[in-house]
């Protein structure tokens, strides 16, 4: 056997899916051909090069990202099913030390207001100290949501971002703070969990008007992908001219540009 | 012993919405895919992001699975669109040879043993899709056939290429051999001239 027979069953030989024949034969071959013998070696000292390990942060994140998904399913379906909002505040919550404080406070005021409330059965006096809870528990809520947005570790913004979606109602800061974080968050998970709670707020001018802006300044192209759907999604004309340009733009990401082509057929 | 549940038929649940089975699937493949990253571009902190990466596509294209599709060469194909995203993202200042730091493994390997730091060093001098190319088919044992299904190509094209790698390699690899022996003599001989 010469080394071009050899070289035309190594893969198979590699592989180990070789004949039993053609082994012996390319076997026979590589006792006397060392060029060969060296190719073998080669490839079989990759195979058995150390094997790294990651970090176990690696893991724990991505477990956060897992989480923040499960839970914005979760929300979404209940959402969808209309049910009173506390019914659906889960354990969740407690995963986070800052999370674990805030209800803490949540279920002091309660009970400081509840047990008013009990007191004072039927009174609409009380009904207004009712009210007047709300209002505290959504305030803090919102304050929990612009400190966790703030925290250096992404599991934990992204924790923030999927609280944020509890407040069924546009709180502007709220909507400033996840923009802001859309922009310029250095993790993309978070910046998507960002963009998908800001997608709930599609009848907000101001939210739709920055999501058009941020069409263009966007550095991410999975972020900008997701943001081009949402658009169409939106049915936001608007948006056209700005989609031309990124498919025109040759430095675009291949995938963002097709994006924006479907879109622009999609919206025209 | 239970037989673990197919790699595919995880990915259809995922698809269906159990996110959580994503998980099973990152223990089986997050150490693969790291270390295709990281021999890759020698950079652990990239390769752990790129890792995180890959599985949050999978994520939110769930429902682009088909059901039936061979999930390895699936991941794999994800895996090289992002880092493929990766560099075209990175600016435009940072050349490859500073992404890969000199000697990345080769301090620890070279005491451990000398012959994968040797390779390792080969291995970098590959152009990046042949590296590619043998780490998928040697490392990750990933068939030719699947191969050709994360390149999207014939299998009869990858075996070829394949070969093509592994004799750049060789050449490579004797290139680095001999210019460590020519060292040695030359220490050598001017310890004698002392």
């Amino acid at each position: 056997m010469n080394c071009e027979r050899a070289a035309e069953w190594m893969p198979e030989y590699l592989e180990g899916s070789l004949g039993q024949d053609e082994t012996k034969l390319i076997e026979g071959h590589l006792e006397t051909c060392a060029d060969c013998r060296q190719l073998v070696t080669l490839a079989k000292n990759i195979s058995v090069l150390p094997e790294e390990k990651p970090s176990l942060a690696l893991r724990a994140n991505f477990q956060a990202v897992l989480d923040a998904y499960e839970e914005g399913r979760t929300e979404r379906a209940r959402l969808s099913e209309g049910r009173p909002r506390l019914a659906g505040w889960g354990l969740g919550w407690l995963v986070s030390p800052i999370a674990g404080m805030a209800l803490t406070a949540a279920l002091l005021v309660l009970g400081f207001v509840g047990g008013r409330y009990l007191n004072n059965e039927g009174n609409a006096h009380s009904q207004q100290e009712l009210a007047a809870m709300q209002t505290e528990l959504s305030g803090m809520r919102q304050l929990m949501v612009l400190s966790m947005l703030q925290e250096e570790s992404a599991s934990e913004r992204l924790q923030g971002v999927s609280w944020s979606t509890r407040q069924q109602q546009a709180d502007p800061k709220i909507l400033d703070a996840l923009l802001h974080t859309l922009r310029y968050d250095s993790s993309v998970d978070v910046r998507l969990a960002a963009l998908d709670a800001l997608s709930h707020h599609g009848d907000q001018a101001q939210v739709r008007r920055e999501l058009a802006q941020e069409l263009s300044a966007q550095e991410s192209p999975l972020v900008q992908v997701e943001l081009i759907d949402l658009l169409v999604e939106w049915h936001d004309r608007s948006v056209v001219d700005q989609l031309h340009k990124i498919e025109q733009d040759s430095t675009s990401d291949p995938a963002v540009r097709q994006r924006a082509h479907w879109a622009v057929g999609q919206l025209s | 012993m239970t037989r673990p549940v197919p790699d595919e038929e995880l990915m259809v649940m995922v698809r269906d919405g159990a996110g959580e089975m994503l998980g099973v699937l990152f223990d089986r493949y997050q150490a693969p895919l790291f270390n295709f990253y990281s021999k890759l571009t020698a950079d652990r902190a990239a390769s752990e992001d790129l890792v995180q990466e890959v599985f949050l596509r999978i994520l939110k294209y769930r429902r682009s699975y088909r059901p039936g599709t061979p999930f390895r060469p699936w991941m794999y194909q994800i895996a090289r669109n992002a880092r493929t995203d990766h560099v075209t993202k990175q600016r435009p200042e940072t050349s490859l040879d500073e992404e890969m730091p000199a000697s990345p493994h080769a301090s620890s390997a070279a005491e451990q043993n000398q012959q994968h730091a040797l390779l390792h060093r080969a291995l970098r001098q590959l152009a990046e899709d042949k590296r590619e190319l043998l780490l998928l088919s040697r490392f990750q044992g990933l068939r030719y056939d699947e191969i050709a299904q994360v390149f999207g190509c014939e299998a009869g094209a990858i075996k070829v290429r394949v070969h093509r790698a592994l004799q750049d390699l060789r050449d490579a690899y004797l290139g680095l051999e001999r210019g460590g022996a020519d060292m040695r003599r030359k220490t050598a001989g001017a310890n004698h001239e002392l």
